[in-house]
């Protein structure tokens, strides 16, 4: 799977895990163009069933999502116990405001933190980019 | 000592002194007959070779068994209703008696009855003496008390304390009071900065505290309490500082079901901003090369309108949270100048729209500062965006970073527009200030400049504010290098320093050696 950089590197699949259907189109748009490949999961439960599949490069998780919540969700790909096999980045993108606390504890478990007000879909792109594989 | 105990004592004299006397009264009895023998002559030898046998073997034994007897067993029995029978004394056999039997069993009743008066007095003594125990009156009191003494341990904990904290009154004692509790105050106005301003200084000294917290905010579970201090520096029992404890956790904490609703309204606030961003930036993307100049400039106004929606959103969340005590920064070490640049970059879009230029002069070989990197930059984006705000009509902003004499790093953000009248000036850092000849021109909510000086002063910097009306207003806040605030932490295993925006958000522990 660690064949970044080679000629013939295939596209980077990304999930994204979003229930605002408005924000996850921008994002695929944004992604798609930029040569990634998007597949969207509008609730928590299958978002973490399809996560667990290991397919996937970069997951892109919302915490305010339907059934099971973010926080769960990422507790549980980076439990070894319950996802043996993971190599996805993890990047939280929200738009709730955590305790410090409690952000700090995700921010530790995540490979990044973006609050999407604060981000425009190209920008979330440049941070993608930078992501270290 | 008891009642019992000295009863007893004076008991026991008077019994010695009664069997002495009684073997005083035997030994003169034989005397007596001795000079009868001596009269009669004949029985004189007899009488020499007997009394010494007498008085060695009968007589003792005669006073053991049938003489002493009766004072023994009465002895046995006051022994045995002692209150600290170590002895292990048992209630005399009455049946062995052999002489006044009738008389002994009447006199030991009577001790025994006598007893039970005694151990009634006693305990009522004690009772009255619990009354004036300060542990009682402690233990008495309806509400969370503690007492500290010089060295600022607990030495007294009722258990209404106990209970409230949490801990056993064993585990709080002998405790260091803020090592065993961790406090924090709304503001620098703690407890350990009382006792430190009162401590040699006053004979005694009273002081409130309100929304005192134990642990973290944000702690769902956290006490919340009023606090009241009373200092008394020559208590006789070393009981220096007494603290009560007045819970309020309940109506305290429905501030923070309010400070969740902020949290929850700048959610709703934030999806449609995301949005609105995102599509106006694929519109500035795609349509962009293809509108006319006019167009092109309302999509940078419409863009730049977003942004500053976006961070009036922030402004509101860290009003609310600075309020609420929720601030939390973390004092990290940061190149000052890529921050001032990546502000100035941000914030360009919002000046470019008005025509208005962001300038920088950013002294080289600054030192690393010691910030909060995503507060600090709300500071820099309000001056800003006041600046950009109250330009009016000119179209230079001047940002300048330099160390100043004082060794602290200075930043000020220079505009050349309304200025703010002197009579105004002194309020402008006010929450919901504005300036009402402004008001209806430019638009706020009074919130920037609050927020500005709540986390600049979480920083242990400074800000102030120079101005002229028509010539415009120099804002400038100082910021510590990062070697100081290093210096200042002592302790190793906090990888940050944490302040909140009222100060330090621990009392005592951070700075503790």
């Amino acid at each position: 799977m660690d064949n970044q950089g080679t000629p013939t590197a295939a596209p980077k699949r990304i999930l994204c895990i979003e229930d605002e259907h408005f924000i996850s189109e921008l994002y695929t748009r944004a992604l798609t163009k930029a040569g990634y490949l998007v597949d969207v999961q509008l609730d928590g439960q299958k978002g973490m069933a399809a996560a667990q599949t290991d397919v996937y490069d970069i997951i892109l998780l919302d915490l305010m999502i339907p059934n099971i919540t973010g926080i769960e969700v990422l507790r549980t790909l980076r439990d070894p116990r319950q996802t043996p096999k993971m190599h996805a980045k993890i990047v939280i993108t929200t738009n709730l405001e955590q305790r410090e606390d409690i952000r700090a504890d995700i921010e530790k478990q995540a490979d990044g933190y973006l609050v999407k007000a604060e981000i425009t879909p190209k920008e979330l792109v440049e941070f993608l980019s930078h992501l270290d594989f | 000592m008891g009642y019992f105990q000295s009863f007893l004592r004076q008991f026991r004299a008077r019994l010695i002194l009664i069997i002495f006397i009684n073997n005083a009264l035997i030994v003169a009895d034989w005397y007596v007959v001795d000079q009868v023998v001596k009269l009669t002559g004949v029985w004189a030898l007899v009488a020499i070779i007997a009394v010494p046998l007498l008085a060695v073997g009968i007589i003792p034994w005669i006073s053991t068994n049938l003489l002493v007897q009766p004072t023994k067993f009465l002895w046995q029995a006051i022994l045995h209703i002692a209150p600290h029978n170590t002895e292990n004394v048992a209630a005399p056999k009455l049946d062995q008696l052999r002489l006044g039997r009738e008389l002994v069993t009447n006199l030991i009743n009577q001790v025994y009855q006598l007893a039970s008066v005694v151990q009634a007095v006693e305990q009522s003594d004690s009772k009255r003496a619990q009354v004036l125990n300060p542990d009682f009156a402690v233990n008495a009191l309806p509400l969370p008390l503690l007492v500290l003494d010089k060295e600022e341990k607990i030495v007294l904990v009722n258990e209404l304390a106990a209970k409230y904290l949490g801990k056993s009154i064993a585990d709080l004692t002998g405790q260091n009071f803020f090592t065993a509790l961790d406090l924090s105050f709304r503001s620098d106005d703690t407890l350990s900065n009382w006792l430190k301003a009162s401590k040699g200084k006053v004979v005694t000294a009273d002081h409130k505290w309100e929304r005192v917290r134990i642990g973290l905010p944000g702690q769902g579970d956290s006490l919340q309490f009023d606090l009241a201090g009373h200092y008394n520096r020559d208590n006789p029992l070393g009981y220096e500082t007494l603290l009560i404890l007045f819970d309020h956790t309940e109506v305290y904490s429905q501030d923070d079901q309010a400070m969740s609703f902020v949290a929850l309204s700048v959610h709703e606030l934030r999806t449609p901003l995301t949005l609105l961003r995102g599509y106006i930036e694929v519109f500035d993307d795609e349509l962009g090369p293809t509108l006319n100049p006019e167009m092109k400039e309302f999509m940078r106004k419409m863009n730049a309108s977003a942004q500053q929606l976006a961070s009036f959103v922030d402004n509101i969340l860290n009003v609310a949270k600075i309020e609420d005590n929720q601030l939390t920064l973390q004092l990290h070490e940061e190149d000052w100048k890529q921050l001032v640049e990546t502000v100035v970059r941000d914030l360009n879009l919002r000046a470019g729209v008005r025509g208005i230029t962001i300038k920088t002069d950013i002294a080289p070989n600054l030192p690393t500062v010691g910030v909060d990197r995503y507060s600090i930059y709300e500071v820099l984006a309000n001056l800003l965006d006041n600046a950009i705000k109250y330009s009016k009509g000119t179209s230079e902003i001047y940002v300048t970073t330099m160390v100043n004499k004082d060794g602290l790093v200075e930043t000020s953000v220079k505009d050349f527009g309304l200025g703010i009248d002197a009579s105004i000036l002194p309020h402008i850092f006010v929450k919901f200030y504005r300036n009402h000849r402004n008001r209806a021109q430019i638009g706020g909510t009074g919130l920037g400049l609050y927020l500005c000086r709540a986390i600049v002063d979480a920083h242990g910097g400074d800000i102030s504010v120079n101005s002229k009306v028509n010539e415009g207003s120099t804002f400038t806040f100082t910021l510590l290098p990062y070697a100081k605030i290093a210096d200042a932490r002592k302790t190793g295993n906090n990888p940050a320093v944490v302040r909140n925006a009222h100060g330090w958000i621990k009392n005592h522990s951070l700075y503790r050696d």
